[in-house]
């Protein structure tokens, strides 16, 4: 993945991203800090190809991010796994429904995509037996991370994009999912995930030390 | 929910959102099945009364009666006069013989009365016709420019009856379009409405399939089905109650047609017009879902 002076701008307010230059390999585990709007949101949201940058280039496995098709990018993302902030589930329906549509949405079948909801959750800690069949409404902000980032998780993704990955988890959710996390990354998963920087519960030593970090302030990449 | 590439789950999923609510459904797609009844009619209507003329009766006419004696003037280049008259449209010549026997035909008028015309005869003279619908001010002036046309005698004609018939005819065609407009309206109205109820768009899903990457065709589909479903349905309820108004009404109106002799194009055959309306109808309805839907995806 190479990004060569890629700039988001809205409308005539600050850029949320200007001149950023980035190159990730495959199986990187990189972590995205910056405090609220220092644009790692935005960088999250420009590589899922959910926006377009207002300049540069964005290359995704040689392709032009810009370039794609609408049909191209949908392919593209059933090939990642994104955890949006604050975890865009639906309410009303349960917890294996929500982690289930992932792989519905891949083309798995129904009872093919119970069988990898209720893995994804078993792997990030979420008791399938009590919760499986509740809807989400009713879980902790905890449990409804845990419950997005078993969807983010559920079709063995080639990229995971997380934004503020840790939030709302104790220490011990925390770690797990940082152990996680770096499975995927040695089994060759490349993983950005966004933190915030003001989270001094959770200090970076949590994170093994091959994870490498970009600091955004104001847009910009700051050493 | 299922949003796999599959057209029969996505046909399942936009069954359950059109038919898990009966009592909506009744009330909504009954509404709807009645408007566009109304306007299927009222189509039909127009499409029957399609080879119908303005009656005689509600032209504006004059009768222009030539002077001079008979065989004085050149009967031809008046009429030709006559017609080069604006808004006149029309021109029938009655000649003193033929006005004759036609009052010889009348069983009222006396032997007496027939034979004290014939030494006085009656003056050839034209039944002119003006344009139907034309404004009184234009029909008083070509009369007026009538008047003056060499050879004629005088013009009759009643200003006061065609004004009132004018505006009466002025009022009838407004009133006319605006029931027209209301209709146009409730039923775009109706349709949008039924068509998106079912195919109801949640954006917060729809995003979240957008972020997952369904392709849009699939995200659309099941909106696409329950918008077509709803419209389908309510279409053929419409029809069932065009087929229940057109056979009560098709006696009185092939009677009526008969009796005053008006030219009424055929019925159509309302089994093969009722499936194109249906299909017409279920195919208006994906179209305004489907868009309601992308509309949700763009955001």
């Amino acid at each position: 993945m190479h990004l060569e002076r890629v700039e988001k701008r809205y409308g005539e307010f600050r850029p949320a991203l200007v001149g950023l230059d980035l190159s990730v390999a495959r199986g990187e585990l990189l972590l995205v800090q910056g405090a609220a709007a220092s644009g790692k949101s935005v960088l999250l949201r420009l590589l899922a190809g959910l926006e377009t940058p207002s300049g540069g280039v964005i290359r995704i496995a040689g392709e032009n991010l810009a370039g794609m098709r609408p049909r191209a990018r949908a392919h593209l993302r059933r090939s990642m796994g994104i955890l949006p902030p604050g975890g865009c589930l639906l309410e009303r329906k349960s917890v294996l429904e929500n982690v289930a549509l992932a792989p519905w949405v891949a083309g798995a079948a129904l009872e093919e995509g119970m069988r990898r909801a209720r893995a994804a959750l078993d792997l990030v800690g979420l008791d399938v037996a009590r919760y499986g069949t509740a809807p989400c409404a009713h879980l902790t902000s905890g449990q409804r991370q845990c419950v997005a980032l078993a969807r983010a998780l559920v079709n063995r993704p080639a990229l995971l994009l997380l934004d503020d990955v840790l939030s709302a988890l104790d220490e011990t959710s925390a770690a797990r999912i940082i152990g996680v996390l770096d499975q995927f990354s040695a089994a060759g998963v490349t993983v950005i995930a966004a933190l915030r920087s003001a989270a001094p519960s959770l200090p970076m030593a949590m994170w093994p030390a091959r994870a490498r970090a970009l600091r955004l302030a104001d847009g910009r990449s700051v050493a | 929910m299922n949003y796999t590439a599959s057209r029969a789950l996505a046909l399942g999923e936009a069954l359950r959102r059109t038919l898990g609510r009966p009592v909506e459904f009744v009330l909504v797609a009954g509404a709807t099945a009645v408007l566009l009844g109304v306007g299927a009619l009222a189509a039909l209507a127009l499409w029957r009364a399609g080879p119908l003329d303005v009656p005689s009766a509600a032209r504006p006419q004059a009768l222009v009666l030539a002077g001079g004696a008979q065989g004085e003037i050149d009967l031809g280049a008046l009429q030709a006069a006559l017609r080069r008259v604006a808004t006149v449209a029309s021109s029938e010549f009655v000649g003193r013989d033929a006005a004759l026997s036609q009052l010889a035909q009348r069983k009222n008028l006396s032997s007496l009365g027939l034979a004290e015309l014939r030494p006085n005869p009656l003056p050839d003279a034209f039944v002119v016709g003006f344009t139907a619908g034309a404004a009184p001010e234009a029909i008083e002036a070509a009369v007026a420019e009538l008047r003056k046309v060499k050879n004629v005698e005088s013009v009759e004609y009643q200003p006061e009856l065609y004004r009132r018939i004018w505006l009466l005819g002025q009022l009838g065609s407004r009133l006319g379009v605006l029931l027209a407009a209301a209709l146009a309206a409730a039923l775009v109205i109706g349709v949008a409405l039924t068509a998106t109820l079912w195919g109801r768009v949640d954006p917060e899903e729809i995003r979240l399939l957008d972020l997952l990457g369904a392709e849009p065709a699939i995200v659309r589909r099941p909106y696409v089905y329950a918008g077509a479903i709803s419209l389908l349905l309510a279409a053929a309820l419409g029809w069932l109650l065009v087929v229940a108004a057109s056979s009560w009404l098709e006696p009185w109106v092939s009677a009526a047609a008969l009796q005053f002799a008006l030219p009424l194009a055929p019925a159509l055959p309302l089994v093969w017009a009722g499936v194109a309306f249906c299909l017409g109808a279920a195919l208006v309805g994906a179209l305004v879902a489907s868009a309601a839907a992308r509309m949700a995806i763009r955001g």
